[in-house]
This record gives C-alpha cells, structure tokens and sequence, in this order.
C-alpha cells in the first residue's frame, strides 16, 4: 500500500518535471547585458531625482510632524499631568487602606513579635546543636 | 573586443576577490529566470517582463548582493517576486480560470491521438493545472519541478520555513492530482 503510494508520488513528480520543462520553441531570446547596464544608466538621473524628492519629502513630513508635537505639547501636558497625578492619587489612596490596617498590626507592642523571635533563635539554636555530633562523627 | 572590455568596466563588480560577474550570472541562468517567471505567470510576454525586470534590479543591486551566497537563489528569489507581482498587479488568476476551463472543453476531436500528441496533451494539462494553483503552492510547486531545488533550497529562496514549504509541496501536489483527476 505505502509502496504502491511511493510509486504514484514518483510517477507524478516525473510527470510534472517533463511537463514543466522548457521546451526549445519556448526558449527566450538571449537577454542583452549591455541593453540593461546602458537602461540602468539612462535610469539613473530619473532614479536620482525621484530619491531626492521621496528624501525631501519625508524630511518635510517629519519635520511637519515634531512641529505639530512640539506645538501641541504645552497646550495638552497640564491636561496630561493632571490625569496622571489624578491616577497616581487614586492608586495610593487604593494601596493604603490594607497597607495601614498591616502598619498599625506591626505597631502594637513587641511582645508577639519578641516571643517569635524567641521561638525561631531556640530553633536555630537547637538546630545547630543536633548537628554538631553529626559535624563530629564524619570528620 | 573594445566593446566588451567597455562592458566589463561598466558592469559593476561585487568583490574583486569574486569571479563572478553580473554578464556570467545573465549567462548561465537567463533560461532559469525565464522559465520561472513563464511557468509561475503562465504568459510568455509577462514573462519577458518578469526576466528583464529581475536582471535589471540584480543589475542594480549587484554590489549589495552577498557573493557568499549562490547567485543562482538569489536570481530566482528576485524572478519568484518579480512573477508573484506580476500575477497580483495584473489580477489575471480569475480571468485565466475561466480561459482554461474553456480550453479544456475545446480540446481538438479530430487530432490523431499518436504517442507525441498525447504526450503534448498531457503537458499542456499539467501546465495549465501548475497555473491554476493558487499562488501559494505554484511558486514552491514551479520551484521544486521546474528549478529542481531542494525543500532547503525553496525556502531560502522564498524566506519561508523549511517545514512550510514540505507541506505546500504535498498540497500542492495533491491540489495537481485532484484537478488532474478531475479533468480526465
């Protein structure tokens, strides 16, 4: 089955590459290299003068546009700075109505904070004594 | 002689440590642009067009042209572009649907069915199932059977991905088949 596939896959591929083959009555008339260099010199001033002017119009156009950014900017930045105040306002007010619920928990007195701290120096501690024999037995 | 040491100096020369010149590139592959351009076009004047216009702009940028690379893929990419604006420029692929289909209705009854006419027969089917195609699969279609490049080749040539191109070929090949098929 896969044989009998590979087989019609070859016969098409040959089939296709005969097909496709130039044939002598399509064969093209020999291109003149010096036709093309003499073209591309008769091109070249019109080749030229058409970069110049794209050149000089995009030049124009940029130049249109910073102006048109540069006039444009003093009369829209307090709208724009006021906006982005506004949202920075709003953005702090958000994140400090948790955050002083946590400030005024971390201001409470040491005790809670002073008994853990206890807690995790004796289990450091009991920590580093458990492994001290281990240190011992393999050195 | 005169003339063509003229030429040599006026034909621009990518490196000097190259011996490749632009009129050793027009020479060896003007039928490979040609037949590119005729097969992916389907119109011998387009494809005129399409052969000039490719050696005219590798012309032009023949000192830009990476010499490291084979010429010929870079000719071929510069023809495959040439065809496929061509073909997109002129919108003939609607209009040449219609132009076969009546072809393939008008085939001649009283030719003599010998071996060369059915020979010639079954390329002019192939070659107008080839240009029924869409764009797509013509170009690595023509590329592969017409060009002979490899799967690699076809997609340095036409900045597609290798895996891309293997998948149009086999569409492209079953897309031949089916229309084939359906034309008999």
């Amino acid at each position: 089955m896969k044989s009998d596939r590979r087989d019609e896959d070859l016969f098409d591929e040959t089939r296709l590459r005969r097909a496709l083959r130039l044939e002598a009555a399509e064969l093209p008339p020999r291109i003149d290299v010096a036709a093309i260099a003499a073209r591309v010199r008769a091109d070249r001033p019109a080749f030229a003068a058409a970069s110049l002017v794209s050149a000089l119009f995009a030049g124009i156009a940029a130049a249109g546009l910073v102006g048109l950014v540069a006039a444009a900017l003093p009369a829209v930045a307090p709208a724009v700075a006021s906006d982005l105040f506004t949202a920075v306002i709003r953005m702090l007010t958000r994140v400090a109505v948790p955050a002083s619920g946590l400030l005024s928990l971390a201001e409470q007195p040491a005790v809670p904070i002073a008994a853990i701290a206890l807690l995790a120096v004796a289990i450091v501690h009991e920590y580093k004594l458990r492994r001290e024999p281990v240190r011992e037995v393999t050195s | 002689m005169a003339a063509s040491a003229a030429l040599r100096i006026d034909l621009p020369m990518a490196r000097m440590a190259s011996p490749v010149t632009f009129a050793d590139g027009v020479r060896e592959h003007q039928d490979e642009v040609y037949g590119v351009a005729l097969r992916i076009t389907g119109d011998r004047e387009a494809a005129l067009d399409v052969a000039s216009s490719t050696f005219l702009k590798a012309y032009r940028a023949f000192d830009r042209y990476d010499q490291t690379r084979p010429l010929r893929h870079w000719l071929l990419r510069i023809a495959t572009n040439e065809s496929i604006t061509y073909v997109r420029k002129r919108g003939r692929e609607l209009r040449r649907r219609v132009e076969v289909e009546q072809a393939t209705t008008l085939a001649d009854p009283t030719a003599l069915p010998d071996a060369e006419s059915v020979a010639r027969e079954d390329r002019a089917r192939i070659r107008t199932a080839v240009s029924l195609l869409p764009e797509l699969y013509r170009v690595v279609i023509v590329l592969r059977y017409f060009n002979d490049l490899s799967v690699d080749e076809i997609a340095h040539v036409t900045k597609r991905p290798a895996s891309t191109v293997g998948v149009q070929l086999l569409r492209g090949r079953a897309l031949l088949r089916s229309a084939l098929e359906g034309g008999r």
